[in-house]
């Protein structure tokens, strides 16, 4: 069959109507998903999986698609609005979302946060259509040591969300990798810090750790200076994105978006890394440097072009290969399964109709997201005017319904109340919340994978440096820890 | 708290928290198999660099602390009265305690209720009908959503259980 002939039979699965509206009402329900803190895109794909059983295996897959990116997106409304993520995805944004919020630009930041990520949908959908086969194979060649070097690289991009202090990053880098290794030894399966505890052994849950960290403190904040938000501007205000704005930020969102392709191939990574290291590099190439984290737009649309890259991207090594990107394509490959469908190299041979229905159907989806964002931006409209001593307790019940949710468990409300406190405390004494955040994420991989290498060379440290993949990590690592250092020194000698 | 008193403090409890690992919490509360004959793929070996790690990051927060020049202007926005704000944390911490020990007790609706009504009460609200009529409404409307329409178990409690 010649790629025209396949192209025409996708179109012929995917150009009726059944096919978009099942899109649009996965979009929908992925983004008020996305937008309760709480839900999250993966459970927001999980609650809707059994929905798409009796449906065309084209229809019921595009649907979960559909709630996936929405998701991604929806993560971002309560991120900028009342700083509290949506998804994990969405961390990121806060970081200047928030601030803009504050200061009555809540319009001008969603809007962009928009715009982002349709803009990274569409490059990541056109990296999956283009580089599926090629990118995934790169991927796959990826063991223990390449993935360790990857993620120690990937930790340099807490220098970027470290703020006034590199030592204070680092020092809450610390405390996350600290708190990761609570639960049973990976390799070993003995007790850490477990104290006897069922609850423990599986780990601290990542949700009751990211709410109680972002959420939670919010709450306390306002309990400790119930007036200190009077006369802090806290509405979508007039401002709303322009299309200079969009050109100003275009170069970071399209880094974003490239990031976001490239960390989504990598089964494993997740899309919060991607924001994280997005946003790290426009604040790095940005002139407006010293306003990121302060409220700077550049920063939402790197942080949003950074996840959203990742949402189409992670489907390369699931359709090419049969390996799940991350969690929520973990669940999709279900959704293949149950209607007869192998993911994989197969694929492309069998069911090449699906693959480019799937195809077309992507690139729809920006599409529709671009619509439906723009309506549930203006839907969400009433958060902003919430007056905050009803909005604090709402979004109090909130998180403890969310947080509960995730794995029916209590014990887990309680670890997002303790993590309220610790992120108060962290928040009076400066210490920044996103290099814990991503350390904590990403603690378990680098340990996992450094100790997986360790027992395939027998204890010896040079299987971490076993190929050029391991060698480009490393240089890569190398060249970002002096240009922290050099950063350092400079802002140093420049305050000296 | 101005800045050089922060870092102090940070950089005193990096140290602290270094030698207690160190010392104390990782040979006692990380269980190691005895025959481990490299280091490296023990248990502890993760947590004991990170410790390590701790320590140096609070000396470098000591030495640039001892660098830097004084400077006494508070770096935390400053309240009207200081005392009132403890209590009030204090309060805090009791209702999320209390509302941690009913959840299994009274069930997620009626302490997610009382939660809410009472922490509308703690930041002195200015719409108090509102918040009791939130505080009533908010926690039904979540427990429908997530009971019957997203199929998780909502602890119920002993005593009053909703359909």
């Amino acid at each position: 069959m010649s790629m025209i002939d396949s192209i025409l039979a996708g179109l012929a699965l995917v150009g009726n109507v059944e096919a978009l509206v099942s899109l649009a009402i996965g979009i929908v329900i992925g983004v008020i998903g996305g937008a309760i803190p709480g839900i999250s895109a993966t459970m927001a794909v999980a609650l809707t999986l059994p929905f798409t059983f009796p449906m065309q295996p084209i229809n019921g897959i595009l649907m979960l698609l559909g709630v996936y990116k929405g998701g991604i997106f929806g993560g971002s409304i309560p991120a900028i609005l009342i700083k509290t993520p949506g998804t994990p995805a969405s961390s990121a944004t806060v970081l200047d979302g928030h601030p803009m919020a504050a200061r009555g630009e809540a319009g001008r930041a969603l809007g962009m946060a928009l715009w982002a990520s349709c803009t990274a949908d569409v490059i990541s959908n056109l990296a999956l259509i283009l580089f599926a086969g090629w990118l995934a194979s790169f991927a796959l060649s990826f063991g223990p040591p390449e993935f360790f070097a990857l993620i120690l690289f990937s930790l340099t991009i807490i220098a970027g969300v470290s703020g006034e202090s590199l030592l204070r990053g680092a020092l809450a880098a610390l405390l996350g990798l600290l708190l990761a290794t609570i639960g049973l030894d990976l390799v070993y399966g003995t007790n850490r810090f477990t104290f006897g505890d069922p609850n423990l052994m599986g780990g601290l849950n990542f949700i009751a750790v990211l709410i109680g960290l972002f959420a939670i403190p919010e709450v306390i904040n306002m309990v400790w200076h119930p007036t200190g938000h009077m006369g802090k501007v806290q509405t979508l205000g007039s401002k709303w994105v322009t299309f200079a704005d969009y050109k100003r930020c275009f170069r970071s969102i399209v880094r974003g978006s490239f990031i976001g392709v490239f960390l989504g191939a990598i089964p494993g990574i997740g899309a919060a890394p991607a924001a994280f290291l997005s946003y790290s590099e426009a604040r790095r190439k940005s002139p407006n440097k010293a306003n990121f984290g302060k409220g700077e737009i550049e920063g939402v649309a790197a942080s949003e072009a950074g996840n959203n890259g990742v949402a189409g991207a992670t489907l390369i090594p699931l359709l090419a290969l049969g390996v799940p990107g991350d969690v929520i394509t973990a669940i999709i490959i279900g959704a293949f399964m149950v209607h007869g469908l192998q993911p994989g190299p197969m694929m492309f041979v069998m069911n090449v109709d699906i693959i480019y229905g799937l195809f077309i159907g992507l690139i729809f989806s920006s599409g529709l997201l671009f619509i439906v964002g723009g309506l549930a931006i203006r839907g969400f409209k009433p958060v902003a005017d919430i007056p905050k001593r009803i909005l604090m307790p709402i979004v109090l019940v909130l998180c403890i319904y969310g947080v509960f949710a995730v794995n029916n468990n209590i014990f887990d409300v309680g670890v997002m109340f303790v993590m309220g406190w610790v992120g108060f405390f962290m928040s009076r004494y400066h210490i920044p919340a996103a290099p814990f955040l991503i350390a904590f994420i990403l603690g378990p991989l680098l340990e996992d994978n450094f100790r997986k290498s360790m027992l395939m060379s027998g204890g010896s440290p040079d299987v971490l440096l076993r190929g050029p993949i391991t060698w480009f990590f490393w240089a890569l690592t190398l060249i970002a820890v002096v240009a922290i250092a050099r950063g350092t020194l400079d802002k140093a000698r420049d305050k000296g | 708290m101005n800045k050089r008193t922060i870092q102090l403090h940070l950089g005193l409890g990096a140290c602290a928290a270094c030698l207690f690992m160190i010392l104390y919490a990782i040979p006692y509360w990380i269980s190691a198999p005895s025959n481990m004959r490299n280091i490296v793929l023990s248990p502890r070996f993760w947590p004991y660099a990170i410790a390590g790690l701790t320590g140096l990051v609070g000396l470098g927060i000591l030495f640039t602390n001892r660098k830097s020049e004084a400077d006494d202007a508070p770096v935390n926005d400053p309240i009207e009265d200081p005392g009132a704000g403890l209590i009030r944390l204090a309060g805090m911490a009791v209702l999320m305690a209390v509302t941690f020990w009913l959840l299994p007790r009274i069930g997620m609706v009626w302490a997610s209720m009382l939660a809410f009504a009472s922490l509308a009460f703690l930041v002195k609200t200015r719409h108090p009908k509102t918040a009791l009529i939130c505080a009533v409404l908010v926690p039904l409307l979540l427990y429908g959503f997530f009971a019957h329409v997203a199929g998780v178990a909502i602890p119920q409690g002993e005593y009053v259980r909703l359909p």
